[in-house]
């Protein structure tokens, strides 16, 4: 069984993002990016199917810049097999990295493909149930439980209030939630063995889709700072506040 | 049986082993490597002469050698795409395993005794030892690796600087056979040094001697028939109450230095514990080698060996440790004082603490410059002693300024064990006296 998975490259967890001056996006001079964690995750996921012997390849596709090699090298030391970079300076909405994938899917068949629920820079949440809708693949989202089963995948979802399982057949699409597992480091010997591994090069052109952007961004704000805290005389003023000021009783 | 080379290897290692050591060279997982597979048949069969032992023997007449990598024409001090993605991997698990575990190793320093902690485990997972040891026995490395090797060292003394020891042990033990050692010790050991039960070597270099000076070490071999006597002392053995193999350097009677391989049951070794400042966590015990007699084929290297050489490629991995934990100090300052405040503002406002920080991240970065410039040269076999001790002196000098910085910066804060200044002040005083252990 085949298994493709997609990557995005992302600003890394752990920088504090910085809003550029003119308020046009998110500034990312000198900073230092990774793969989206949901990514990590949705190759996790691929390198365990694989482990149990239900993959029997793994396909890691990532959108983007020529940086974006760096996180298909690092899904490859993960255990990915080889890679397909889609080179574009473009920026790739989630309609157009759907569209896109849906011309990988079409090209290399995979009977299951693994996406994050979402990346962590525009946290949209659209690209694997858009892809599910082009290819008329059945969706499981939010997995936080994966088992294929013969010709059929039961993924659990996290939803609210609870957990759903839902039964697919394949091919099918499936987006990870946090849950799912704890990805592994890349061990030293995969990271050398990586570098060997097939990268295969193409463009938005070559697949024969259209990337213009169908929205604008009209403005980016950082989030207003949290005021600082007041201390109150007795509890009458305190009570006075909560009902005027903060309206909450 | 001393006359072929797998029975000369298992004469070795039987020589000085406990029953124990020999099981761990039996149980060893198969591995896909011809030399490997054949040796660990040897050791099975014994004494029985198949072909295999003739094949064996014909291949292991001389040691491996790693060669030196290709040297690039360019002037380029970033990292290959591989070093990065090692870097990437080794800096997450030194922040969510090692840091995790650092306050509670320090505490009970007895905490990496057992070789199966799930800290172990997971650190034997990385693969990082075959790195450290050549394709034919078992591992992956291609060519000898100093600077990769440094960029290791830093990177898990990222996480704690005690921990990294501890689980560098045998890495280094593995540089040390790999490099030097001739192709009976190579046979018997780096295979045996792999896997998920392996054995547990440490070197030792250092002696309780005022000014001690690796050039004029009081540890005395001295050669009678068939083998050597040594006598002597060595202090600061990291994990030296659990290794099951010892690496010690002594001088001959003309004055050169060599490494010997010591089991632990070995007639005449004694250990205690020797509990130190700081790097609690590599559980440091001093030896006494009272009247030792080993064989002749316990001295690792022939004329290859190159006592200097081998000084210097401890001294970069130390260098190594140093910008590790030094980064982590800077790394933990430079939030907290931005988050601190004092007078209605952060203290970082304040150009008495902004200017220790700046001279920090200054330093930090002249001792990688430094360290990575001599670990390049060993690696491309050039002249590298003077570029090592200068790196080694900037490392040692600058360690302790960062580590009294790093603690002054968080006031009063720093001194209690809330924050983990404290230990990696303790920490990076070791970088000042230390030689064991560490090889590249």
């Amino acid at each position: 069984m085949k298994v493709l998975v997609a990557v995005k490259r992302v600003i890394d967890y752990n920088v504090k993002v910085r809003v550029k001056p003119d308020n046009t996006g998110v500034d990312l001079t000198n900073v230092k990016m990774a793969m989206n964690p949901f990514c990590e995750i949705a190759v996790e996921e691929a390198v365990r199917l694989k482990e149990k012997g239900v993959a029997t390849e793994i396909v890691v596709v990532s959108i983007g810049p020529k940086a974006a090699q760096e996180q298909i090298r690092t899904a490859l030391a993960l255990g990915a097999d080889r890679g397909i970079h889609v080179e574009t300076d473009e920026e790739i909405q989630s309609l157009a990295a759907a569209k896109l994938l849906k011309a990988v899917v079409d090209k290399e068949q995979p009977s299951l493909v693994i996406l994050g629920k979402q990346s962590i820079d525009n946290d949209n949440n659209q690209t694997g149930q858009m892809l599910a809708a082009l290819a008329g693949y059945p969706q499981g989202t939010f997995a936080s439980e994966v088992s294929v089963d013969g010709d059929k995948v039961k993924v659990t979802r996290e939803i609210d209030g609870g957990l759903m399982t839902v039964s697919l057949n394949l091919p099918a699409i499936v987006t990870t939630d946090l849950r799912l597992n704890e990805p592994r480091y890349a061990s030293l010997p995969n990271i050398m063995k990586a570098k060997k591994k097939p990268l295969e090069s193409t463009t938005p052109a070559d697949l024969g889709v259209d990337v213009t952007p169908r929205l604008t961004t009209l403005k980016v704000e950082a989030p207003a700072q949290r005021q600082a805290g007041i201390k109150v005389a007795d509890v009458a003023e305190l009570v006075d506040k909560l009902k005027n000021e903060a309206k909450v009783i | 049986m001393a006359k072929n080379g797998i029975g000369f290897a298992l004469s070795l290692v039987n020589k000085f082993a406990s029953s124990d050591l020999v099981d761990k060279l039996k149980i060893r997982k198969p591995a896909e490597k011809i030399a490997y597979a054949s040796t660990r048949a040897g050791f099975q069969i014994a004494s029985s002469a198949s072909q295999g032992l003739q094949q064996v023997r014909n291949m292991l007449t001389n040691p491996f050698q790693l060669h030196k990598p290709e040297k690039s024409d360019l002037f380029d001090l970033s990292l290959s795409d591989e070093q990065q993605l090692i870097r990437d991997s080794l800096r997450r698990f030194a922040i969510e395993k090692i840091r995790t575990e650092a306050a509670k190793t320090n505490d009970n320093p007895t905490t990496l005794s057992n070789e199966n902690t799930p800290l172990q485990t997971a650190f034997n997972d990385l693969g990082i030892i075959e790195y450290a040891i050549p394709e034919a026995y078992g591992g992956l490395a291609q060519v000898a690796s100093p600077v990769g090797n440094v960029l290791i060292a830093e990177d898990l003394s990222y996480g704690d600087m005690g921990i990294a020891l501890s689980l560098m042990n045998n890495f280094c033990a593995a540089n040390i056979i790999s490099r030097w050692g001739t192709s009976d010790q190579q046979a018997s050991y780096l295979p045996a040094l792999l896997g998920e039960n392996p054995l547990r070597a440490t070197l030792a270099v250092n002696e309780p001697a005022p000014l001690f000076n690796p050039m004029q070490m009081q540890t005395k071999a001295i050669p009678e028939d068939g083998g050597y006597r040594l006598i002597g002392k060595k202090s600061l053995v990291c994990q030296g109450m659990d290794a099951e193999i010892f690496i010690v350097a002594a001088s001959l009677p003309d004055g050169q230095s060599r490494l010997f391989l010591l089991d632990s049951s070995i007639d005449g070794l004694l250990r205690k514990p020797e509990p130190t400042m700081g790097i609690k966590a590599a559980n440091t015990a001093r030896l006494k080698l009272d009247n030792i007699f080993v064989p002749t084929h316990a001295c690792i290297g022939n004329d290859n060996f190159n006592w200097q050489l081998c000084l210097d490629l401890g001294a970069v991995m130390w260098c190594g440790m140093a910008i590790g934990t030094s980064q982590a100090m800077l790394d933990y300052v430079i939030p907290y004082c931005n988050e601190r405040k004092a007078f209605g503002e952060p203290i970082s406002h304040r150009q008495s603490v902004a200017f220790m920080i700046a001279d920090m991240a200054t330093e930090v970065e002249a001792m990688r410059l430094l360290t990575y410039r001599a670990a390049a040269r060993i690696e491309q076999g050039l002249d590298s002693t003077r570029e090592t001790y200068l790196a080694k002196l900037y490392c040692a000098d600058k360690s302790v300024k960062i580590a009294t910085d790093g603690v002054q910066l968080l006031g009063g804060h720093g001194f209690t064990k809330e924050h983990p200044v404290e230990r990696w002040y303790r920490d990076l005083i070791a970088i000042t006296v230390q030689f064991n252990t560490l090889h590249a």
